[in-house]
């Protein structure tokens, strides 16, 4: 399966000159951007782990595809996104958020049931992967 | 119908006016600029009209497919302090923004300090925080060869520049770098370091600005905070000038600067004490030539 | 002034008998409006021979302190004070009997935090009132001091995207069709197909309750079970606008209470369920962490036409007061009644945390939402993948596109269709991130991402040539040079 989490999973991946053009919208726009990874890929995994700080002051979006490749480095087998951030009164959160690099296999996510009261049920998702420890999920 | 359109499209490219590139890219606005705003510094000037050609000419050939690799384009200067390194600098980035070898233009100045660290794991991050602001624009790294000492085996400076040099090769297209410094240590610093030799394509020589020179640069810094030097001031000046060459410590524009910043403190102390009722903008703007000469530069002292 | 519209001293003012509405200080054309007034502006249509001024007077009187003879129990009051005050009154730029009436009423005069109270009040009586031949609320002033009485979006746009790990494009929901007779088990199916293909929500229609053919525990359960299967299959959130509209409010709280407890993100009102039982449904929305559904069911018996009624624009104002989360809003573009110019006057009450003075966009005072939060637009009726281009250039990016019919009747399935509208979406949203003119070259953006998407080329083909071209029934009256001062 594949994750389609993020503002653009349902076009092929990016190549870095389209995540380029992607991270210029954003600079232009004045919002922040942020390199996030994770093993984790639950839909409410809020936290995933931070690249460095968000971005700031990079007026050029060659700064954030050299932090992406440094962190494809290190993390190439994992879920990466990057997210801009909109400090504006009114807005103060996340306006665009897109997956820019996913493990070789998405196992995907299993739905278990508990039957309770009456017809009820209660669902859970986890991700199959997480059985394994963090850190050993993908390969 | 499809072998017409891609006649057309070949056609389109199979031409190009370099003398209408060279107005509507601005770069011609650029270079009267640099002749009209900067005093001296000819053979600048001419090396750097040399490379704006060249980059121009890079760009239409480019256009013909006659070149496909991005030209080297980071750059050392080098002269003594306050020969208008910076200023030049500020208008190269503008320059290759125009020529569309950069994307923003930008000039990000740093030294060593902002690139090398104080522990081990603090001057890659470092380094790479300078980069990335100055991606899409130029990097001036003034004294860069204090990035470099060979004396301290447990120095960081290695480890910035070996980060320098990865992305100088690897972001070609990202950022410009220029290494800055005094002449005699930029040589040694490039004899040591051939990693910068051989991705420095630039070499400019500042050279020190002649006495006239740098009374015009006086006159036209004054003119620039609205003030005004009559005949003795003038006189006082190019004086002091003379003097100020051979004493320690001389930089040039900087030290010209310098000293229109003390003589500004002095007429202000100076109008303050004589005016007892309504002063006009005149009395106000006027440098006399006591504000020059209290200088200690005239009694054998040492101005900084 | 003429000297008949002059006040009275108050001997003759309190006299018994009969007196003109203006002479009862109902028309104060000196008086300027306090920063804490409730300001309405109605277009009126007097009966023929009715003076314009003594029939804003009028309205002014009968929606405040005034009965049609003169009461000397006013005195034991304030009434200076209490009488709302007509004090501007222009003839309407295109029709000659028309006329827009501004009143200003004390900001005492209303309960705060009550749409109910306020609407008793503006709208109570005086929509009967014989010397009238037709009156239409167009815009209200609603000064910050009420406006911090609300508690405004239970949820609000910021707060619903990061609920829903969704950011930088419009949502994408699909109501579920046929809208009655599915049983449960077949409604979730639609569910469940439409999400797992790529759409954030579905939603129930407004008149699907609880219904012989599919009672709503049913539609619940089922509906869970797609929401959640869907939200596996694709590791995205998703939720379905379950429609807890009911007969009373006890029954809508048990009913909100089992959509609560079967995890859905999301419950769906009725506008015809009343301004209090939306304001009760919006603080338990708050208080139980639920996005809230307004689905604008009736509105248009009394927002559509242009003499007499109430204008949408005032019901989005009472809404972002009253605390829904999403409001329908119109498409432009789509079947159901929208001039481009209207609909994004509504948008902007939605959406801005101000509105200034905008005669063009039918916006006629300068509103500032005190930091209420942003309600969500949906735009829903006839709209299809084709239009993504017109979609985003007129109604943005905080917007739900709910494309019913162009989900579920996509020729390869409901799956299929949700995919071609996803895939439609967030090309041109790269597109114009990329800086591409994508109004322009929409269709081609479209045609190139079908190139890869088999799904959205079925959709481009079978819906290239649907349209919805008609003359708007409420366009704003206005002429450009116009200033308001």
């Amino acid at each position: 399966m594949r994750v389609t989490q993020g503002t653009f999973s349902f076009l092929p991946d990016f190549t870095d000159q389209q995540i380029h053009e992607q991270v210029q919208y954003c600079i232009d726009n004045g919002w922040a951007l942020s390199i996030e990874h994770t093993d984790d890929p639950h839909p409410r995994n809020t936290y995933w782990e931070m690249w460095g700080h968000p971005m700031f002051d990079n007026p050029d979006a060659a700064a954030i595809v050299f932090e992406l490749n440094e962190c494809r480095k290190v993390y190439g087998s994992r879920y990466i996104k990057i997210i801009a951030f909109d400090p504006s009164p009114g807005w103060e959160s996340i306006r665009l958020s897109f997956i820019v690099n996913r493990p070789s296999e998405e196992p995907g996510f299993k739905l278990s049931r508990t039957e309770i009261k009456g017809r009820n049920i209660q669902y859970s998702i986890t991700p199959y992967s997480s059985d394994k420890p963090q850190g050993s999920r993908y390969k | 119908m499809a072998n017409e359109v891609e006649e057309k499209v070949v056609k389109a490219v199979s031409e190009v006016n370099l003398k209408e590139d060279f107005q509507s890219s601005g770069v011609a606005d650029i270079l009267s600029e640099l002749d009209n705003s900067l005093i001296g510094l000819e053979p600048v000037k001419t090396r750097i009209k040399e490379t704006a050609s060249l980059l121009l000419v890079d760009k239409a050939r480019e256009k013909l497919g006659l070149v496909s690799e991005s030209p080297t384009l980071h750059m050392s200067f080098s002269g003594n302090p306050g020969t208008g390194k910076t200023t030049v600098a500020l208008k190269i980035a503008d320059l290759l923004h125009r020529l569309g070898y950069v994307r923003k233009g930008h000039l990000v100045s740093v030294t060593r300090d902002d690139l090398v660290g104080q522990y081990i794991g603090h001057t890659a991050p470092k380094t790479k925080e300078v980069l990335k602001k100055a991606m899409g624009g130029v990097l001036f790294i003034d004294e860069a060869y204090y990035l470099y000492r060979p004396e301290n085996e447990r120095d960081y400076g290695q480890e910035a520049i070996e980060i320098l040099l990865q992305v100088m090769e690897n972001n070609r297209d990202d950022l410009v770098v220029v290494l800055a410094g005094y002449k005699d240590k930029m040589d040694k610093f490039f004899e040591s370091n051939p990693g910068f030799r051989s991705r420095v394509a630039h070499h400019i020589d500042f050279p020190d600005y002649s006495n006239d020179e740098l009374l015009e640069i006086a006159e036209v810094m004054v003119a620039g905070m609205n003030y005004k030097f009559n005949k003795g001031s003038i006189k006082a000046m190019a004086e002091y000038i003379e003097l100020r060459r051979k004493q320690p410590h001389f930089a040039n524009a900087r030290s010209i600067r310098n000293a229109i910043d003390r003589a500004r403190l002095r007429q202000a102390n100076r109008v303050f004490n004589n005016s007892d009722g309504p002063i006009g903008a005149n009395f106000l703007s006027q440098i006399e030539d006591v504000d020059i000469r209290q200088s200690r530069v005239f009694s054998g002292g040492i101005d900084k | 002034m003429p000297d008949g519209d002059k006040k009275l001293d108050a001997k003759a003012r309190y006299s018994a008998g009969v007196l003109e509405y203006k002479k009862m200080g109902y028309w104060e054309p000196d008086y300027s409006p306090k920063d804490t007034d409730v300001i309405a502006l109605f277009r009126i249509t007097p009966q023929d021979g009715v003076d314009p001024i003594e029939a804003a007077a009028a309205v002014a009187g009968e929606s405040s302190t005034a009965t049609w003879t003169v009461v000397w129990t006013d005195r034991l009051t304030a009434a200076e004070k209490y009488r709302a005050k007509a004090y501007r009154v222009d003839p309407t730029p295109n029709n000659p009997n028309e006329y827009f009436a501004y009143i200003a009423y004390e900001l005492d005069l209303f309960e705060p935090g009550s749409i109910a109270n306020l609407t008793a009040s503006i709208i109570g009586n005086v929509f009967g009132f014989k010397p009238l031949k037709a009156l239409r609320l167009e815009d209200m002033r609603l000064p910050v001091a009420y406006v911090k009485t609300f508690q405004g979006p239970a949820t609000g746009i910021v707060v619903e995207r990061e609920r829903l790990n969704c950011y930088g494009r419009p949502l994408l929901g699909a109501t579920v069709k046929p809208k009655l007779g599915l049983s449960g088990r077949n409604y979730g199916r639609v569910v469940y197909e439409a999400l797992k293909g790529g759409l954030d929500f579905t939603k129930d229609d407004e008149n699907i309750n609880s219904q012989p053919f599919m009672h709503w525990r049913d539609r619940f359960l089922y509906c869970m079970e797609a929401v959640n299967r869907a939200s596996a299959a694709t590791g995205e959130i998703k939720g379905t606008y379950l429609n807890v509209t009911a007969g009373t409010m006890e029954e809508m709280y048990k009913r909100a209470e089992f959509a609560k407890e079967l995890g859905s993100v999301i419950v769906m009102i009725d506008l015809v369920i009343g301004y209090t039982a939306i304001q009760s449904m919006a603080k338990w929305a708050r208080d139980n962490d639920m996005i809230l559904h307004l689905h604008r069911a009736g509105h248009s018996t009394y927002t559509r036409q242009k003499t007499h009624g109430v204008s949408f624009r005032v019901i989005a104002k009472w809404m972002r007061l009253a605390g829904v989360d999403h409001i329908h809003a119109g498409t432009v573009v789509g079947k159901l009644e929208g001039d481009p110019a209207t609909t994004k006057g509504y948008y902007d009450i939605c959406r801005e945390e101000h509105n200034p003075v905008s005669l063009e966009t039918g916006l006629f005072f300068d509103q500032d939402w005190a930091s209420l939060n942003k309600m969500m637009p949906v735009a829903s009726g006839g709209i299809h993948a084709g239009q993504m281009h017109q979609l985003i250039h007129y109604l943005g990016e905080d917007v739900v596109l709910q494309f019913g019919g162009g989900t579920i009747g996509h020729p390869q399935g409901i799956a299929a269709g949700a995919t071609a509208n996803r895939v439609a979406l967030e090309a041109m949203v790269y597109a114009r991130n990329a800086g591409k003119d994508y109004l322009a070259e929409g269709p081609t953006i479209l045609a190139e991402a079908a190139k890869t998407c088999t799904p959205l080329r079925e959709a481009l083909d079978i819906w290239k040539d649907v349209t919805f071209d008609y003359a708007s029934t409420d366009a704003p009256d206005f002429v450009p040079t116009t200033s308001v001062s």
